[in-house]
């Protein structure tokens, strides 16, 4: 029963909040817009972040797919024994997908099929290619460790042993921990931002309502009961602003990933509308967080009894 | 029949002057004096506020008070008075535990006010009701919102809230002036507000800090008698006043505070001690 009484003083005192709060946001509009649209435009960063972010992880997926294999190349006088026992211990590791023994025939097909070695085939005499084991790595972190057992296994041919390029690899997945350090400082930046802008807002949300303040402390509010009306206003405001941005962006995504592959045909980028649910998530969350943060921030030292 | 039995109550409290007698009766509906009639003071030997050596020194290095010691029993009706400066509001201050003392110990109902918990300090308040000289009223809320305030704040349901708002206003004689704002009323009437604010809860104290002091002094006459009634019913009340008029016929207790100690108590006092002062009378 005492528990069900809570329940309901809970949500009156909510209800009290909510109005407070939005009475509080209209009346200091200016002030209030003002940080919706300080915020919104923070979020709209955050948001390109975020995609900009996303098209990285989808064209360096593709990346992974192609530099996860490595073909091994075998040398001409190895036994067909060796090679197929060399493929099974392959394929037994965790770490390989599949392993697929392409003869020298089957090699100098594939290479003949390929349109861009169309004038280099012609002149070709006889079979230069090797043998090889073609092996897709599960991954990519994995791929300079099978690389080495190619190279360390007895049937490797020892003048081309393997077509890995381990610095490129190397590179490109530095790259994209740069980038990921990089997006993720920005976004600390900006959240930061974003929580000094609530804090103000509140600060002045506060000030106009001091008297209110002085005579809830008076008649024995509890400190949550006076701080509760600015972080509803805060989350309001955040979460506004949130939606905004969102809105924004989801009506710019497609026509900028169209856009972009026009200009920069070769960069495997396509619009993933999977991607904007988890945007808004993202966002809402975000906002919401910035406001409640900024706000407690912002009243903390108002209401102190 | 009413005005013989408003003569003998008044007597009873020690109240002299007959123009301001019959004109405090007036205001007083028969209603309200049975009540008075019904309700004596509960007195109790066991004191409900206890000062023990408190000083206070604020952080600017003013020596507000000095090694004042006080008890206060239940139902006790105090006047604290004295010149400008004397210390009267950090003392209210330190009771509404609004300033902490800097040595010493300040009990209430058995708490001591310096150790309680923040926390707690809410649950405190909820046992006082505050009256200030600036009425404290909210100018955007209606009279009927600002006693629901004090309520609401402490989460109380509606059907409570509006019983209890709707007594109050009866009790400083408001019904009818629920939906109007403060601004447009009288300052006796915005008192009567903040006095029904501070009733609302039903507060075991009531602390006021010069209540009548912008207030002409018919109309401050009216507020104490609603003090006077407030008190009948059992609550303790602490009033800090500059009125002498008022002092002077009640002849309640007065704390005489001067220079942060306490200068004189007495049972039945006076604003002025000395008579042969009259230069100190005349302020
Ligand atoms: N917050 C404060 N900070 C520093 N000094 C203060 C503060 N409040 C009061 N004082 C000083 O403490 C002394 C006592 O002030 P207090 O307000 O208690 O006097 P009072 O008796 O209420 O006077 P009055 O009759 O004018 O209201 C004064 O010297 C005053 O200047
Ligand atoms: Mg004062």
């Amino acid at each position: 029963m005492t528990a069900q009484a809570d329940i309901t003083m809970i949500l009156r005192n909510l209800k009290f909040a909510l109005n407070s709060a939005w009475q509080s946001f209209w009346r200091n509009l200016a002030v209030s817009l003002a940080a919706v649209l300080s915020i919104t435009l923070i979020l709209i960063l955050a948001g390109i972040n975020l995609l900009v972010g996303h098209a990285f992880a989808q064209v360096l997926d593709g990346f992974r797919t192609k530099v996860s294999e490595i073909s091994i190349n075998v040398s001409d006088d190895t036994p067909l024994q060796t090679v197929y026992d060399f493929q099974a211990q392959l394929a037994a590791d965790p770490r390989v997908v599949t392993v697929t023994f392409v003869t020298k025939d089957e090699a100098l097909r594939e290479f003949k099929s390929d349109p861009q070695n169309a004038i280099l085939a012609t002149q070709i005499e006889g079979n230069p290619l090797d043998a090889k084991l073609d092996v897709r790595v599960k991954n990519l972190n994995d791929v300079a460790a099978i690389d080495a057992m190619g190279r360390q296994w007895s049937g490797v041919d020892p003048t081309d042993p393997t077509n890995y390029q381990g610095d490129f690899v190397n590179r490109m997945l530095d790259l994209s921990e740069w980038l990921a350090i990089a997006g993720v400082a920005l976004l600390i930046v900006l959240m930061i931002v974003s929580v000094v802008i609530v804090m103000n807002t509140i600060r002045t949300a506060v000030y106009h309502r001091r008297k209110e303040i002085e005579v809830m402390k008076l008649v024995g509010a509890t400190e949550w009961f006076v701080r509760g009306p600015f972080v509803l206003e805060g989350i309001m405001t955040g979460l506004i602003a949130a939606a905004i941005a969102l809105a924004l962006l989801a009506v710019a995504y497609e026509p900028a990933v169209v856009q972009f592959k026009s200009d920069v045909g070769f960069i495997p980028l396509s619009y993933d509308p999977a991607f904007i649910s988890s945007l808004a998530r993202d966002l809402l969350i975000a906002g919401a967080l910035l406001g409640a943060v900024g706000s407690y921030i912002g009243v903390r030292r108002y209401v102190r009894i | 029949m009413a005005l013989r039995e408003g003569v003998g109550l008044l007597g009873g409290i020690g109240y002299t002057a007959r123009d301001l007698a019959t004109r405090a009766r007036r205001r007083v509906t028969p209603q309200q004096e049975t009540q008075l009639m019904v309700l004596t003071p509960d007195f109790d030997t066991r004191p409900v506020i206890s000062f023990q050596h408190v000083h206070k020194t604020y952080p600017t290095g003013t020596e507000a008070l000095r090694d004042v010691n006080l008890e206060v029993p239940q139902g006790d009706f105090l006047f604290l008075v004295g010149p400008s400066g004397a210390g009267k509001s950090t003392l209210v201050r330190l009771l509404i535990r609004e300033e902490k003392p800097t040595r010493g110990k300040i009990f209430v109902d058995g708490i001591e006010l310096g150790r309680m918990k923040r926390r707690k300090l809410p649950h405190y308040r909820r046992k006082v009701g505050l009256v200030f000289q600036d009425f404290k009223l909210l100018p955007n809320l209606t009279v009927y919102e600002n006693v629901a305030f004090a309520m609401r704040v402490l989460g109380e349901p509606d059907h409570k809230v509006k019983a209890r708002v709707a007594e109050a206003l009866d009790t400083v004689s408001l019904s009818g002036k629920e939906q109007t704002y403060p601004a447009n009323l009288s300052g006796g009437e915005q008192q009567r507000v903040a006095i029904a604010r501070a009733l609302v809860h039903a507060p075991r104290f009531i602390i006021a800090d010069e209540p009548t002091g912008n207030l002409d002094p018919a109309t401050a006459w009216e507020i104490m008698q609603l003090f006077l009634r407030i008190n009948a019913r059992g609550a303790t009340v602490v009033m800090a006043t500059h009125n002498r008029e008022i002092v002077d016929l009640l002849r309640r207790r007065v704390i005489a505070i001067d220079a942060g100690q306490i200068a004189r108590d007495d049972r039945s006092g006076r604003y002025h001690d000395d008579l042969a002062k009259p230069q100190v009378r005349a302020q």
